[in-house]
């Protein structure tokens, strides 16, 4: 128990030094200060209630706090370019990169997991030696180049799917979660998830592989061999389970990691996600959706590393049930 | 009594860096069925080998090179896979080394229990757990302690609970690899209890695998003493540890302190086992002995009877008396 | 014997290690198949990057013009133009020679970066501890848990983007696992007796950390300055794909970015956007391949593992 408060509060410190780096990352930019929240074609209104928002007539340090004070109810200011609170902004996007993010990773540690495990019973085969090397190639590909190809293929080439968005233009749903569930929206998300999942799939097969070896190494797997269990049975109730173990830890990072990462493939596919949403916030100098956006990001990860660790320790017996 | 194990001429061999080495070579070995045997030798001898060829899981890069195992009346060997599989653990068990990770770290030991017992037992479930209960009050452990994970026992729990997996199925043999070699004096003893207790009141027959001496003579009433992948004696506990007839058993005798008797001098033995990728040319422990005639660096010795049911494979076997009185001397002074 | 024996050997010593170690690394290469084919596949592009200029048939900028006067746009691969030509009428195979030197350089130099910050950040950690150790390391915290990209991409947005910003980018944020690593071999080296011995003679803590310890780090800088490579190359071409590169540099980030936006998928032109990404795959597997096996080089335990 006291392991997990204080991976809490670790994450709470991360949470407020990556806020405060912000803060005086975009102070210290040259100009006015309060071009970080203020743009010069604001209407007086605006001007205004920004201003009381964020306390931009006082003293830096107040400014410090009524920032971290907005933070903490999610008061990021409004959009340069919409005129729109940017928590708002963000919240819209937050569940398609959500998504994109989690199904890729699924589809990528399931195959992961199963991969690596056929590869490591293949130890020492062609199959094996030639898998390998290819599988680190996915790693050393970018992500945007390999969703370029899986467009240029299934979308232009043989328009099996759409070329981008999230959604058929015009396409008008009850709800939110109606809009979600659609086909039409599955039918746009086939493509990213592909992408995503080809460049993610090679840390699970990797992982799981080297695992699987060491752990077929193990006694315990010997002794199975002896009581005469199935071939079967031992890789999967006993080596595969105990390989897994790491898995899921690096399931819950990767899906931080990867909502980072995802910036390019939104890119690519102009899926509506958060990363989007960062990259055309800066190449239009909207800071205060930038900052918002990033920050959301940054959550995320802290998060998930959060619940990586949680995870971890309520899988493993010996660390719920303490190690002897 | 009725032979329950006949190991005839066995030979396993390891292939690294390209030699081919001979950890097991030749070894025959008989077990009587209600009957325990110490196969006794140092580290690198092949009898952790042998104990793993019986059992049917050697390392990939290890081969059986001739020879065969017959229990009750079949030869192992010579059965298709899917049989002998048939026959693990139902006819011929075994118990790992207690360092070792030999139990799932992930499965309680009530799932490890049940796995054994209706994987292999055909049994259900119901019975399989009050079998698995049976079997863990056999050993002297509570029963309560199914529940647990493996590394909350302790070792010498943790090596009765193996014990009680080996058992789960009343096989015919139990091999046991240094059962309790990595556990403290006193657990030994606990343990090693545990175990003559089992052996009188179920009639168990056993192989126990180690190196020290004073467990086979506490346990066993059969002994099988091993150098460099050859059975160099073989007799019954109580002749061959009171009057070696190989001058290797003779050094692992002087070798071994007996907390009984007044202090007396311990001798070791020189040197080390021979490189078993270039066995040396004769005898193996040639090199070593300090009784070698030339005659023993000409030929393998064969084994020779020295007294009922015990032999050793040792040229002057017949001077056993002789020699043990010299080897019992302090090193310095003169070989007969 | 490997250069990590020469390593220990020269940390006991206290000496750095001899220039005599290339010809055994030479060696143990080898042994190590896919360490060789990284170290070949990247003297060939680092060869290429360095004769570009020969080796490029064409000016990659210049908008080409066929005889008949048309502009040579999005011409198929043929004789004259090896992989066709952009819409614009550039020719595709120039830009992909001349692209090599970017992804290089930036490579290179955030290689050099990363090591050179990380060593500085681990011996001064390591070597001096307490408070220091502790809020360097508390700052290595903060790094690690920030995302990677979308930092660069706001960096890049308020420091502007050019090679330097976005070699200086990956530095700062690659160099927490360098110098973790570093500061454990620090501390370890820090017992050994060279350097009671050098602290008796009356040598400063300075001279000890930079004169007697730091020789002995460099197989270890230089191992998470091999891993940076791979990185550093990728957030470029990502970054320049995304539109934050420079506005006339060429390189193969660019090139995408420059395909994707004239609609090259949808025109099917395949030898536009496909040899730039396959470059791309090729450096960085061989930064992998040559980190992986110098890893193994320095830690030989890893061998059996594979």
């Amino acid at each position: 128990m006291a392991y997990f408060g204080r991976r809490l509060v670790h994450m709470l410190i991360v949470l407020w030094a990556i806020a405060t780096l912000l803060f005086l990352l975009f102070r210290l930019m040259p100009g006015d200060p309060t071009i970080a929240q203020i743009d010069p074609t604001f209407t007086e209104e605006q001007r205004q209630l920004v201003k009381a928002q964020f306390g931009l007539d006082r003293p830096l340090p107040e400014q410090y706090l009524i920032y971290m004070r907005n933070l903490a109810v999610g008061e990021f200011g409004l959009s340069f370019r919409q005129r729109r609170p940017v928590l708002g902004l963000v919240l819209e996007v937050l569940p398609n990169t959500l998504l994109l993010t989690l199904s890729a990773l699924i589809v990528a540690y399931a195959f992961g997991a199963l991969f690596g495990s056929y590869l490591a019973w293949r130890r020492g085969s062609l199959f094996e030696t030639v898998s390998v090397p290819l599988v680190l190639a996915t790693r050393a590909t970018p992500e945007f180049w390999l969703g370029m190809i899986v467009l240029a293929l299934f979308a232009f080439g043989l328009n099996w799917f759409p070329s981008g968005g999230a959604n058929s233009a015009g396409a008008r749903y009850a709800s939110e979660w109606g809009r979600i569930l659609s086909l039409d929206y599955l039918h746009h998300l086939v493509l990213p998830v592909l992408t995503l999942a080809i460049y993610l799939q090679g840390l699970p097969v990797l992982l799981m592989r080297s695992n699987m070896l060491e752990v077929m190494r193990e006694e315990f797997v010997t002794m199975a061999r002896m009581k005469g269990l199935s071939e079967r049975r031992i890789m999967l109730r006993h080596a595969a389970r105990n390989a897994l173990l790491p898995l899921v830890t690096a399931f819950a990072v990767g899906f931080g990691q990867s909502v980072g990462g995802n910036v390019v493939v939104e890119s690519v596919f102009s899926w509506p996600g958060l990363g989007r949403l960062l990259v055309n916030a800066v190449a239009n100098s909207d800071y205060p959706l930038a900052q918002g956006a990033f920050l959301i990001i940054a959550l995320v990860l802290v998060t998930m590393n959060f619940l990586a660790d949680l995870a971890y320790g309520l899988l493993d017996p010996r660390v719920v049930h303490g190690d002897r | 009594m009725s032979t329950l194990l006949a190991v005839d001429n066995l030979s396993v061999a390891y292939r690294r860096d390209g030699r081919a080495i001979r950890a097991v070579d030749g070894v025959d070995l008989t077990l009587p069925a209600g009957v325990m045997l110490g196969l006794v030798g140092e580290s690198g001898c092949g009898k952790s080998t042998l104990a793993r060829a019986l059992m049917g899981v050697l390392p990939g890069n290890a081969r059986i090179a001739g020879g065969s195992i017959r229990l009750a009346g079949e030869d192992l060997l010579a059965m298709a896979p899917a049989a002998r599989r048939a026959r693990l653990w139902r006819d011929i068990s075994f118990v790992p080394q207690t360092a070792m990770n030999a139990l799932d770290p992930v499965y309680r030991l009530r799932d490890q229990m049940r796995e054994v017992l209706t994987e292999r037992g055909g049994l259900p479930r119901a019975a399989a757990d009050r079998r698995a209960e049976e079997l863990f009050g056999a050993v002297g452990l509570d029963p309560r302690r199914l529940e647990d994970f493996p590394h909350q026992f302790s070792g010498g729990m943790r090596q009765r609970a193996t014990i009680a997996m080996a058992l789960a199925l009343s096989p015919k043999l139990i091999i046991a690899d240094e059962p309790v070699t990595a556990l403290d004096v006193i657990v030994q003893r606990q343990v090693l209890d545990t175990l003559r207790a089992l052996g009188r009141d179920l009639g168990l027959s056993a192989i126990i695998v180690t190196h020290d001496i004073s467990v086979v003579a506490y346990l066993c009433s059969l002994t099988a003493v091993m150098y460099a992948g050859r059975i160099v004696e073989y007799g019954p506990t109580a002749a061959l540890t009171r009057a070696p007839a190989h001058p290797y058993t003779m050094g692992l005798m002087n070798a071994s302190p007996d907390l009984d008797r007044a202090v007396e001098t311990l001798v070791a033995i020189d040197g080390a086992p021979p490189d078993l990728s270039r066995p040396p040319r004769g005898c193996r422990f040639a090199p070593r002995c300090r009784f070698a005639l030339p005659a023993c660096r000409e030929s393998e010795p064969a084994a020779v009877a020295v007294g009922d049911q015990h032999r050793s494979a040792c040229l002057r076997a017949g001077e056993a008396p002789a020699l043990r009185a010299a080897a019992g001397r302090a090193r310095t002074e003169a070989a007969p | 014997m490997a250069i990590a024996d020469i390593a220990r050997e020269g940390a006991a010593a206290g000496k750095p290690v001899p220039a005599g170690a290339l010809a055994r690394f030479a060696g143990y290469l080898w042994q190590n198949p896919s360490a060789l084919v990284g170290l070949v596949i990247y003297l060939v592009f680092v060869l290429v990057a360095l004769l570009a200029g020969l080796i490029a048939p064409y000016d990659p900028t210049e908008i080409l013009f066929a005889d008949d006067g048309q502009l040579a746009a999005s011409l198929p691969p043929s004789a004259a133009h090896l992989l066709g030509t952009t819409n614009l009428g550039r020719d595709v195979f120039s830009q992909l020679v001349l692209g090599a030197r970017p992804s290089l350089l930036v490579g290179i130099t955030a290689a050099l970066a990363v090591a050179t910050i990380g060593s500085l950040v681990g011996l001064v950690a390591g070597y001096l501890g307490g408070f220091v150790d502790r809020t360097l390391m508390r700052l290595a915290d903060l790094v690690l848990g920030l995302p990677f990209l979308p930092f660069v991409i706001v960096l890049v947005a308020l420091a502007g983007a050019s090679l330097q910003q976005i070699v200086l980018a990956v530095a700062l944020l690659l160099w927490p696992n360098a110098a973790r690593v570093i500061r454990s071999q620090v501390l370890t080296l820090s017992q050994r007796q060279f350097v009671e011995a050098a602290r008796v003679t009356g040598a400063s803590e300075w001279r000890i950390m930079f004169v007697h310890i730091a020789p002995n780090i460099v197989p270890l800088a230089f191992l998470y300055g091999s891993i940076a490579v791979g990185w550093a190359i990728l957030t470029e071409a990502s970054l320049s794909f995304l539109g934050f590169g420079k506005a006339d540099a060429i390189s193969w980030g660019t090139m995408l970015q420059d395909a994707y936006a004239s609609q090259a998928l949808d025109r099917q032109q395949f030898a536009w956007f496909v040899p730039p990404g396959i470059c791309l795959v090729l450096v960085v597997l061989a930064g992998f391949l040559i980190s992986r096996g110098y890893e193994e080089l320095l830690f030989p335990k890893l061998r059996e593992g594979r």
